[in-house]
């Protein structure tokens, strides 16, 4: 095959068998790859009522067609199983190095079923498959695991692997890969040391075969010059990172602050990329080959009670670890972020459970010998004290390490926490960004910005601006961008450079290019009608999913302080999520019923219905 | 000041974020300056002063909201653009 290698590598934990499998061309190109393969695979696998941390959940690797390719930002995969935070799906993402890497091994897909005896890691060195002892590796971090990996096994080898939050099963807890990169949300990492799978090592040079490498080359070098005189002409996103978008997110009053109390921060200013930049930043560091090159490589220096060198803190930490937790110093808040990266945490959630229980504390909810001392918003010492507490689920830290839902019921005030699918919301207060609030209620995942993002049209003007506050338009909207995930989530490119470079600049994000990609690569003869209908077979699945594991239309909705209490101040100052207004037509324009479940004529219409049944 | 300044000039907030900040006065802190501009003023006019444009490129807010290129200003607003790109 081309672009895909067509072999899966199955790993029974349970019995220490490894095994090969090849991929059927008919169903490698129905479900394109990646986040699409991982779900046929889980969905027929396993039962998707069965306890995520049990056994019986599976755990997919997956890389796309275009990871490993010339394709620029070629260089993602996904993780996919059960998640132990929502009981719904998993479907993170991550990029770094490793996911090339993994793709050269000359594998699409790890698939790890049952669970070992005890701790094990895999090497994947091409064919060369182990299974080997990681007694010696429990209880390191992330960094440290990462280093004894590449030391006993191959010094260019690339590491995944679980910190001490996934082995204590910390609900939020990530598998990081090159040390500093996460497949963050939704607690994949405690599948994994629910599996006493402490790391997966990969290595080879079994580059993907290319349908038409000459023509491959030609567009993806156009692509890349594209991006280029972008950035020269001026790139935020190389410049600052995405530290840049707390003042944007702010600007619209929906920057989270305080638990979602307020969608406005005082200390925006202290918390941004030009502060970052002036004082942390050593330089940019790229994923593999990316053009763009958003990642930080930052350092605070010794003196500082926060110092530290790692990666980060991108956006997304910065409002989680930051603003939502009342705090504006910057140090204190990539410190932060370093000790997630190492113990190997989801900066979102565990920033976002740490906000809900300060102002439970506030609010006289949480009594304080519970947590030992005083946890007011603003303090920058109990985050990350608290945050090494729920990686070694140790004293309140055990609690935490459930999420802030499981927090504010066990405490009788499940209204505080913002969650969907009991899963913590991201950087933006849906009140102020209607489509937001769609998404939240409706992805598989739980509150996730990562599947459909639309944000991007509501916040950053791409590809177009539209008002963020009205809910007219945005069921259709978050359909086309939800498909647009799922076709970058499943080829394995970054939704950075793939939303503004192999989509049609306008809001139908026709994937006109992205299926020329496809098509280079695997000669599997594409259209964009058919990628699109690839993501909504993809799209469906994972929604049967859902309601295989008992999920319902009423589980489409959020928190209360979404649906009923109005945002305080700011542009969006009055304004609640008016779900009820989108969800039927979403619904309607899924090909779903009233309850939200796909009907038989729409599964018949994606092929699905011998799979379902 | 005569009162008939007060009478032509409006006083508003420019904020220009992400790589536009460097559009700013130099020595500016933060991400906003306070300027005068003649009542009458709309917002498009703001955006072309910096040598920006009011264009897809762009995203530009008045008080934090989307907003048409004419809208006329007044004391006190606050004119925000940063260049269309995504993403957190």
């Amino acid at each position: 095959m081309n672009g895909w290698h067509g072999k899966i590598l199955k790993i029974n934990l349970t019995d220490q068998i490894v095994e090969q499998e090849e991929v059927n061309p008919g169903i490698a190109k129905d479900y394109l790859g990646g986040r699409g393969w991982a779900i046929k695979y889980l969905y027929e696998g396993m039962d998707p009522s069965a306890d995520p941390l049990s056994p019986e959940n599976i755990l997919i690797f997956a890389t796309g067609p275009l990871t490993g390719t010339p394709a620029p930002t070629g260089n993602r995969y996904m993780v996919v199983a059960k998640s132990p935070l929502t009981g719904a799906l998993s479907n993170s993402n991550s990029g770094g190095e490793f996911p090339t890497w993994m793709k050269r091994t000359g594998f699409d897909l790890f698939i790890f079923t049952g669970k070992s005896s005890k701790p094990v890691y895999l090497w994947v060195n091409e064919d060369q498959v182990e299974i080997r002892s990681a007694e010696h590796l429990w209880g390191q971090d992330v960094h440290q695991t990462t280093d004894i990996l590449l030391a006993e096994t191959d010094p260019n080898a690339k590491v995944a692997c679980i910190g001490p939050a996934g082995e204590n099963l910390v609900l939020m807890a990530a598998i990081m890969n090159d040390k500093h990169r996460a497949a963050a949300r939704s607690g994949v990492g405690a599948v994994m040391g629910s599996k006493n799978l402490k790391a997966v090592v990969v290595h080879g040079r079994k580059n993907p075969l290319m349908y038409d490498a000459d023509a491959m080359q030609k567009l993806s070098i156009e692509i890349a010059k594209e991006v280029g005189v972008a950035v020269k002409a001026g790139s935020a996103l190389r410049e600052y990172g995405t530290a840049y978008v707390p003042q944007v997110t702010n600007e619209l009053g929906i920057l989270p602050t305080r638990n979602f109390q307020s969608g406005q921060f005082e200390g925006v200013d202290t918390i941004d990329g030009l502060t970052l930049k002036e004082k942390y930043l050593i330089r940019p560091k790229p994923c593999y080959r990316c053009p763009i090159a958003c990642g930080r490589l930052t350092e605070v220096a010794e003196g500082s009670r926060y110092d530290g060198k790692g990666e980060g803190p991108e956006y997304e930490s910065i409002s989680s670890l930051g603003s939502a937790c009342g705090i504006d110093n910057l140090a204190a808040i990539t410190k932060a972020n370093y000790v997630c990266n190492e113990l190997g945490l989801d900066t979102i959630t565990a920033g976002m459970t740490v906000a809900a229980a300060m102002e439970m504390y506030e609010r006289s909810y949480i009594p304080e010998d519970d947590i030992g001392k005083p946890l007011r918003f603003g303090d920058a010492d109990m985050l990350i004290e608290l945050l090494e507490k729920i990686a070694y689920r140790d004293g309140f830290g055990d609690i935490l390490a459930e999420g802030s839902y499981r927090l504010a019921e066990k405490y009788g005030h499940p209204e505080i926490a913002v969650t969907a699918r009991k899963m913590e919301f991201p950087g933006y207060d849906p009140r102020g960004s209607q489509g937001m609030g769609l998404l939240y209620a409706t992805a598989s995942v739980g509150a996730s910005h990562m599947a459909g993002d639309t944000a991007y049209v509501e916040v950053f003007g791409v590809p177009e601006k539209i008002d963020p506050l009205v809910t007219e338009g945005k069921p259709a909207l978050l359909k086309r961008f939800g498909n647009a995930f799922v076709n970058i989530d499943a080829t394995g490119l970054c939704v950075f450079l793939a939303l503004r470079y192999v989509f049609d600049a306008d809001i139908n994000l026709w994937p006109t290019r992205l299926t020329k990609l496809m098509n280079l690569t695997t000669g599997a003869n594409y259209t964009p009608e058919s990628m699109l209908q690839a993501a909504d077979r993809v799209f469906n699945l994972e929604r049967m999913f859902l309601i295989r594991a008992g999920f319902t239309g009423k589980d489409d909705t959020l928190p209360p302080r979404m649906l009923h209490e109005p945002l305080p101040s700011g542009p969006a100052k009055g304004y609640v999520v008016k779900l009820d207004e989108m969800l039927p037509e979403f619904y309607q324009l899924q090909g779903w019923d009233k309850n939200g479940i796909p009907t038989p004529e729409k599964l018949a219409e994606l092929g699905l219905s011998e799979i379902v049944n | 000041m005569s009162v008939f300044d007060n009478f032509f000039v409006i006083k508003i907030s420019v904020k220009l974020l992400a790589t536009y900040r460097k559009k700013l006065p130099e020595g500016t802190k933060g991400c906003t300056c306070q300027i005068e501009v003649p009542t009458h003023s709309v917002v498009r006019h703001i955006v072309e002063q910096y040598d920006l444009a009011f264009d897809e490129t762009n995203v530009v807010l008045l008080n934090g909201r989307v907003t048409d290129p004419e809208q006329k200003l007044k004391n006190d607003d606050v004119v925000c653009v940063f260049p269309a790109l995504a993403g957190g």
